[in-house]
């Protein structure tokens, strides 16, 4: 351990003599941990937000869809499935039912696209013909009135969502009222909660959804194609072995086409994820480029203090220290400026969180490994930028560094 | 086994026709614990001749044996090694780090030589004890004078017990009580058996000195053995090579130059004579000629 300890002494007091010059060196270190850390932070809160919403509707809700839809990160692929290239029909929903593991089934079908009351015009959503079991299936609860009962008599009823009620009616409980969807007049009979709705996921926002009987859409387009079928699967049976024997199901039935998509929601929460974190990686690295900036700040700033010091360098190999010595000297002094930069940006990033919380909506996410990786990162900085300068120090002639004034 | 040799030696600064040479083919041989003053005037190498012997700087040709071991050539952290144990340096300008207290100064080789800071701070207050500054140890150098700080430095050539001091003009900066502090000391060190190379332009301080070296235009031109406690008597005869000791002794011109020669040496005008030609090639040949011859005799 050749003067390890002297060299750390030696460093923290040079940095020390000139206080404004290494914080302001620091600086550059300092905004750079404090926007990439942020930034991942922001997108780690993003991401428990998608997954505490999927999982809030069941992470093991499954949904079939006509068609193969491999890419269906598009908002409205929800709604409207992403192409009609098959047909999910009554026969396949009574196939699905009859899956041991299915505990309960439910299928959307598309009845129409504008709803009016009076004379306004709500066409942001959709009419879905559904049937009882949507609320648990979608484990989200009635702010008023009541869903369909499942076997409950035909009615010519709706349940909406909160757009709708607003946007439709202009009031928050138009329990009663009446409007038209095709021709015909429906009657409120609940609303939705509130539906926890994040951009980044990819489905469906219900808030603004106009649900109907099943059977009753079916007689007012005459129509029996079903867009989507949503399945829980019963206690104690897992996602992945449900959806697998749905597949096989349907493709019996089928006749062994595969024209139908099964997905389990924790496919929509991979897809989501990734989305997220390259975003966050995006927004990151651009953040990073102000640490190489920083990183060139401490570089310009060691080179002069290598200049600076020629004589103390002269004196230092004419009483026996070694390049590697001088070397780790100045490496020492890089590394400490990086690294108190980064531990001074981790503390920053903290605060910034912090006020994130109180001011915004927005729940940034400080875990350990980012502090940790922030941290090892500003030492990275230190050594990158720190090279050259202690190279440059160390490699000088003792006499022609000792003549230097 | 001589601790230093070095067999026709030669330092060129720049190339082509601005070359320099800064040593001409200068052989020396220095037995341990010799005290070898060395003299000549501004230029005429003794600056370069040190910085070599010190392993500060490399020679464009020759030989160097420190310790029976070729050194010329080694690489530069067996160098910095080499110049750790075995030599300490006393500069005019002192050159201790203005940052550090002096206790710190002190040991700072110790530090390259990986002792603990307990360790090492307890030697350099002992060898600050010896140079008689025990009291100054958290004194900063701006706060020591003159004196002071060249005994700090000598203490700091001294703490790894280094065979050899390297004293280049190390009472340049200091008036005469001071000088004679720090020669007492540099005596001392002497007496406990190290070996000294020092350069001065002052006569009277070869009385410390168990041999004197003069120097002319990068060639050794007088390598005499001398009385310690004596003023060096050959002096006399090499007087036309002392210096001119200040910039003001120059501007005054010939009466300043005769101020500095002792009258009873020759006549006024002789003297006077002698100082308007200092430069004379003749002489000059013959006194390089007259240092080789000493050199292989030795
Ligand atoms: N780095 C250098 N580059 C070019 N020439 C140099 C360099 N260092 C020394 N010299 C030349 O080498 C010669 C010897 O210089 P040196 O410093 O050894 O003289 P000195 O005897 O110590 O003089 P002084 O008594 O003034 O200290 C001088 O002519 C000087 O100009
Ligand atoms: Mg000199």
């Amino acid at each position: 351990m050749i003067g390890r300890s002297g060299n750390l002494r030696i460093a923290i007091e040079a940095l020390r003599s000139s206080k404004w010059r290494s914080l302001l060196t620091m600086l550059g270190i300092i905004i750079g941990v404090v926007s990439v850390v942020t930034t991942v932070s922001l997108g780690e809160g993003a991401k428990r937000g998608v997954i505490s919403q999927i999982e809030q509707s069941g992470a093991d809700l499954i949904t079939v869809r006509p068609g193969i839809t491999e890419n269906n990160d598009n908002k409205t692929s929800g709604l409207v499935g992403s192409n009609y290239n098959g047909t999910l029909s009554n026969r396949d929903l009574e196939v699905i039912r009859k899956v041991p593991g299915a505990y309960s089934v439910v299928p959307f079908s598309y009845v129409a696209n504008t709803a009016s009351q009076e004379d306004v015009i709500f066409n942001k959503g959709l009419v879905i013909g559904t049937t009882g079991g949507l609320p648990q299936v979608l484990g989200q609860k009635m702010q008023y009135g009541t869903f369909f009962k499942e076997d409950e008599p035909q009615r010519d009823t709706a349940v909406i969502g909160q757009r709708v009620a607003e946007q439709l009616f202009g009031e928050n409980v138009p329990i009663g009222k009446f409007m038209t969807i095709r021709g015909k007049q429906f009657m409120v009979q609940g609303i939705f909660e509130e539906f926890d709705t994040s951009a980044l996921v990819p489905g469906t926002d219900y808030n603004y959804a106009i649900f109907v009987q099943y059977d009753t859409g079916k007689e007012l387009t005459g129509d029996s194609d079903i867009y989507q079928i949503l399945v829980r699967p019963k206690k104690d049976v897992g996602s992945s072995v449900l959806a697998a024997d749905i597949t096989k199901a349907l493709q019996k039935s089928h006749a062994n086409q595969e024209d139908f998509t099964v997905l389990e929601q924790k496919d929509k929460l991979a897809e989501a994820n990734n989305l997220l974190t390259l975003m966050t990686g995006f927004v990151a690295s651009i953040a990073g480029i102000s640490l190489v900036v920083g990183g060139i700040g401490i570089l310009n700033i060691m080179l002069v203090a290598v200049t600076e010091r020629t004589h103390e360098i002269g004196i230092r190999k004419a009483i026996g220290a070694t390049n590697k010595q001088i070397l780790n000297q100045f490496m020492t002094e890089a590394v400490i400026l990086s690294s108190v930069g980064g531990v001074i940006g981790i503390i920053m990033s903290l605060l910034t969180n912090y006020l994130f919380r109180i001011f915004t909506d927005l729940t940034p996410i400080l875990t350990w490994p980012i502090m940790a990786i922030a941290f090892g990162v500003s030492v990275l900085v230190g050594i990158i930028f720190g090279v050259t300068p202690a190279l440059t120090a160390a490699r000088k002639r003792p006499i022609d560094a000792l003549r230097y004034e | 086994m001589p601790i230093i040799e070095l067999t026709e030696v030669s330092k060129l600064y720049g190339f082509g026709d601005a070359t320099a040479v800064a040593l001409d083919e200068v052989s020396l041989t220095v037995e341990s614990g010799e005290f070898v003053a060395v003299m000549g005037p501004s230029g005429s190498g003794k600056s370069t001749l040190m910085n070599i012997i010190g392993l500060l700087d490399r020679p464009t040709h020759g030989n160097y044996k420190l310790n029976g071991r070729k050194v010329e050539r080694l690489r530069p952290s067996r160098q910095a090694k080499a110049r750790r144990d075995t030599i300490g340096f006393v500069f005019q300008s002192f050159n201790l780090l203005p940052k550090l207290n002096v206790l710190d100064n002190v040991a700072l080789p110790l530090t390259y030589k990986g002792m603990g800071r307990v360790k090492r701070q307890k030697r350099a207050s002992e060898i600050l004890d010896r140079v008689g500054l025990a009291d100054r140890e958290y004194f900063m150098p701006r706060q020591l004078s003159g004196g002071q700080t060249q005994r700090v430095a000598i203490a700091r050539a001294l703490i790894n017990n280094p065979n050899i001091i390297i004293a280049d003009e190390p009472t340049g900066n200091l008036d005469s009580a001071s000088s004679r502090l720090v020669m007492e000391l540099l005596s001392d060190v002497h007496k406990a058996g190290n070996t000294i190379l020092m350069v001065t332009h002052n006569p009277e301080l070869t009385r410390y000195a168990s041999r004197v070296v003069f120097m002319h235009d990068g060639v050794i031109v007088a390598d005499e053995q001398s009385t310690i406690g004596e003023v060096h008597q050959s002096l006399r005869r090499s007087m036309y090579f002392m210096p001119k000791t200040t910039e003001e002794d120059d501007l005054a011109g010939v009466s300043a130059l005769m101020q500095a020669i002792p009258e009873k040496l020759t006549g006024k005008k002789k003297a006077a004579k002698d100082k308007k030609k200092p430069k004379n090639a003749k002489t000059k040949y013959k006194a390089g000629a007259n240092a080789k011859k000493r050199g292989k005799k030795s």
